[in-house]
């Protein structure tokens, strides 16, 4: 039994901390540039005439030209805080500027985006500027070795809840009794070097399946769990480079990989620091080596502390809130969006609207005329897409000769292999409905 | 920390119970061929459909320019029907090639300048009289092809004299004539540029690209055919004329609208074309080879429950579609003005081949579909 009060008094050397915030920093920074170069700000927040804003969130708004400026602002502080240069303010710059391009459309969301702002928001509240940073540095003042074991733990605990959730989200029949969905998107990767021939084996697809629900489940245990952590850590390796040769999912995989450092011993990211300072030719000397302890003002730890506590009963709950809603979660997601469910089904829809008047004028919509490929994409299997795009097109009709426009879906929907079923009710007004946590009665729910 | 080790022990139990309990249902059907082989398919598709039917189109397209050289040269009635018995059966040959909408075909547009109907006739007008008018330019599209030759030597006038005439005594029968000798010059270069492609470098990068990424030809060629499933045979020869996706009916929208009774011809060949494409059936051989079918079978993509597999089930609607087209008459702009609902059956039978084709069979292929509808532009 751990007593609790000793726990949070417990320090720990900084340097894992240190070592994931220049880790953090610079994968975002590489990233706001790759995003950059492919020319995904363009694509993706400037070219759409419309977007998805989450619900609550749509004072968010695009910003045309100047999300070229947001990109700029987001990956500058994503150096600073690679660089330990005005720590505070720059972890807060990266967290409020990444945050704002995720929420401007939900069409573009990722699990790993989430992660990444959470992470970031974590971070803001961590004293991971203390040592080896440009500002301590500057100010011996403010340089420690030593922080609390918690804020470390913090960060573990979080990347264990988002793997077992992840986990957790595998136990299902689709994915351990049928292989669904990589019995599908296996295949498609066979002429692959090497390994290819491998995926034309429906075997392949159970083994990865039923590897991959394990993996998460006990991933975060195994890296904390000392005599396991090396083991666990080339799995790490193998495990999301695989993916990353699987699938389109960017710098995920590297991400985790990176991330799946701050379980190894501070011994270890001191040893990181000091190459890091070979390689830069810092002279050591500088560097503080007696024990210094960060501490947080008493009233900051209370604060930090709550802060914490609120952060991990949300992302206890959350993933869990698809308990709520009827139905099947990967069918009706309702409550599936920031609840780790990562690569987990082949979901491909087709959705038609039709325009009607009082006056018996219709017009089936050219979703093309509204929307990017992406975003029909995605709007075509998501009903609360679906119904914020029924808003747009009655609010782009009313103005078009069409009085009290009503707006029906015609759905077609296919989910890990089945044969695609009619998603939502089409003889709903979609109008006339209104975005809300309640469940959306105009889903129809999935019979098998 | 041991008790991270327990809680592994525990989870590792509790998910080998749970798999423990129903693995034993897997599916028993053997896949036929082997699903590696979309190198097969690609191979079949190219050597076996669409090189052989560049080949039997550009017969056809040769013809139809050679005829409408003698027309030009001496119009009479008698030059005037060979030239529109000429353009017919090209035009029908067409229907054979227009599914070919991907790599060369779309690098140049094809369909856009030798198949946009209704024909403009304003800017037919137009482009005749300034003798020099850009034809490369979407305002072009329309006045140019099979549609615009349509209206030159079927509708122009009311009798074939009166057509023969414009072009004998016409005020404007030069720039007729060269008008018709300009869009037969761009139908040869523009089909030309895409069968030197196929018979050339393409094949083999079409061959060979056996991924399914974006740019690989499995995902280039399900999209491109996919996409003309949907916007030219469905929408364009029955959700616009029917006036199924609009409210309004479009009777003079129909293909071949100044012909007359070559519509359901057209639409039937388009649709069989598909099909065949669908099942790999050699375009000179009428064997069937490693087909969309084939690759969908050694997926073993079926419906769950019923457990019917998804190449039947699609075949399966297309026998119905065959069934709403027979019961059409040929003239379809009669059709429409008569017999609406025939249209709008076929419409919506079609409509069930897309989904078929654009959700089901491109998630079982895992293939993404990076077209979006462009319907009623």
């Amino acid at each position: 039994m751990m007593n609790v009060k000793s726990y949070f008094l417990k320090s720990t050397p900084v340097a894992p901390l240190v070592v994931f915030r220049i880790g953090l920093g610079i994968m975002l920074f590489v990233s706001i540039i790759r995003f950059w170069a492919n020319g995904w700000i363009e694509d993706l927040y400037i070219r759409p005439d419309y977007f998805f804003p989450y619900y609550g969130f749509e004072f968010v708004r695009p910003l045309g030209a100047y999300t070229y400026g947001l990109f700029a602002i987001c990956g500058l502080s994503a150096l600073f805080v690679a660089l330990g240069f005005y720590y505070r303010l720059s972890i807060l710059t990266l967290f409020l500027s990444f945050t704002y391009i995720e929420l401007i459309d939900k069409t573009t969301y990722l699990n790993h985006y989430y992660f990444v702002s959470m992470i970031c928001f974590l971070m803001i509240f961590l004293p991971a500027q203390v040592y080896f940073s440009i500002d301590a540095y500057r100010n011996r003042k403010i340089e420690a070795t030593h922080i609390p074991l918690w804020c470390i733990d913090a960060l573990k605990l979080f990347v264990l809840f988002l793997y077992v959730f992840a986990g957790l989200a595998k136990i299902n029949p689709d994915w351990l009794l049928q292989a669904m969905p990589l019995k599908i998107w296996l295949p498609a990767h066979n002429d692959m070097p090497v390994i290819g021939f491998l995926f034309n084996y429906t075997w392949v697809a159970y083994a990865f399946s039923w590897f991959g629900c394990l993996y998460d489940l006990s991933i975060a245990f195994l890296l904390w769990n000392k005599q396991t952590r090396p083991v666990a850590y080339v799995l790490v390796i193998a495990f999301h480079v695989l993916t990353s040769l699987l699938f389109p999912i960017g710098i995920f995989p590297y991400v985790m990989i990176v991330t799946a450092l701050i379980f190894f011993s501070p011994e270890f990211h001191q040893k990181v620091i000091e190459s890091l300072q070979r390689l830069f030719f810092f002279s050591n000397e500088k560097m503080l080596y007696a024990k210094a302890d960060y501490v947080y003002s008493s009233y900051g730890q209370h604060f930090v502390k709550g802060i914490f506590f609120a952060f991990f009963v949300v992302q206890l709950l959350l993933p869990l809130r698809f308990l709520c809603y009827p139905g099947s979660l990967f069918w009706t997601e309702q409550g599936y969006r920031f609840s780790w469910r990562v690569m987990l089904m082949e979901k491909a829809g087709y959705a038609q609207f039709t325009v009607r008047d009082e006056t018996g004028k219709f017009i089936v919509v050219n979703n093309n005329e509204f929307l990017t490929v992406l975003q029909e994409k995605m709007m075509a299997t998501q009903p609360d897409m679906m119904l914020q795009y029924a808003h747009i097109l009655a609010e782009y009709y009313a103005r078009h000769g069409f009085h009290n426009p009503q707006v029906y879906a015609d759905t077609y929907v296919t989910l890990n292999g089945r044969l695609g079923k009619m998603l939502i009710d089409p003889t709903v007004d979609l109008a006339k409905e209104e975005e809300s946590f309640a469940s959306k009665n105009w889903i129809l729910l999935y019979n098998e | 920390m041991k008790y991270s080790i327990v809680h592994s022990i525990v989870f590792f139990s509790i998910i080998l119970v749970l798999g423990s309990c129903g693995n034993k249902d897997k599916g028993t059907t053997v896949p036929e061929g082997n699903p590696s082989d979309r190198e097969a398919m690609l191979k079949n598709v190219a050597d076996n459909i669409v090189i052989p039917a560049n080949a039997k189109f550009e017969i056809k397209l040769d013809n139809m320019i050679a005829k409408s050289d003698v027309f030009r040269n001496n119009p009479t009635v008698t030059t005037l029907s060979e030239y529109r018995i000429a353009w017919a059966e090209a035009y029908i040959e067409w229907q054979k090639i227009g599914i070919f909408d991907f790599g060369p075909a779309a690098d140049v547009a094809l369909n856009s300048y030798m198949n946009v109907y209704p024909a403009n006739v304003s800017n037919i007008n137009a482009n005749i009289l300034s003798g020099n008018a850009n034809l490369e330019v979407f305002e072009s599209y329309s006045a140019q092809g099979f549609p615009a030759i349509d209206y030159l030597i079927n509708g122009s006038a009311d009798t074939d004299d009166d057509i023969v005439a414009l072009y004998v005594t016409g005020e404007d029968a030069d720039k007729r004539k060269a008008y018709l000798l300009r869009l037969t010059n761009q139908m040869h270069a523009k089909f030309e540029a895409v069968n030197a492609a196929w018979k050339g470098d393409y094949r083999n990068t079409f061959v060979s690209s056996t991924g399914t990424g974006l740019n690989a030809s499995t995902s280039v060629m399900v999209n491109g055919i996919v996409f003309y499933y949907e916007r030219f045979i469905r929408s364009g020869k029955f959700g616009i004329p029917s006036g199924a996706m609009t409210g309004t009916p479009l009777n003079a929208s129909v293909e071949a609208y100044y012909k007359k009774d070559i519509g359901k011809i057209l639409a039937q060949t388009a649709q069989q074309a598909f099909v065949d494409y669908f099942n790999g059936k050699g375009v000179t051989t009428g064997i069937e080879g490693p087909s969309l079918k084939t690759y969908l079978n050694a997926l073993d993509a079926k419906d769950a429950t019923t457990k019917q597999p998804l190449s039947e089930i699609i075949n399966n609607q297309f026998t119905v579609v065959d069934s709403k087209l027979n019961v059409l008459s040929d003239n379809l702009s009669n059709e429409v003005l008569t017999n609406k609902a025939a249209m709008v059956a076929v419409y919506n039978e079609m409509q069930k081949a897309v989904r078929m084709l654009k959700v089901d069979m491109t998630s079982a292929l895992s293939v993404t579909i990076t077209y979006t509808d462009n319907d009623g532009d």
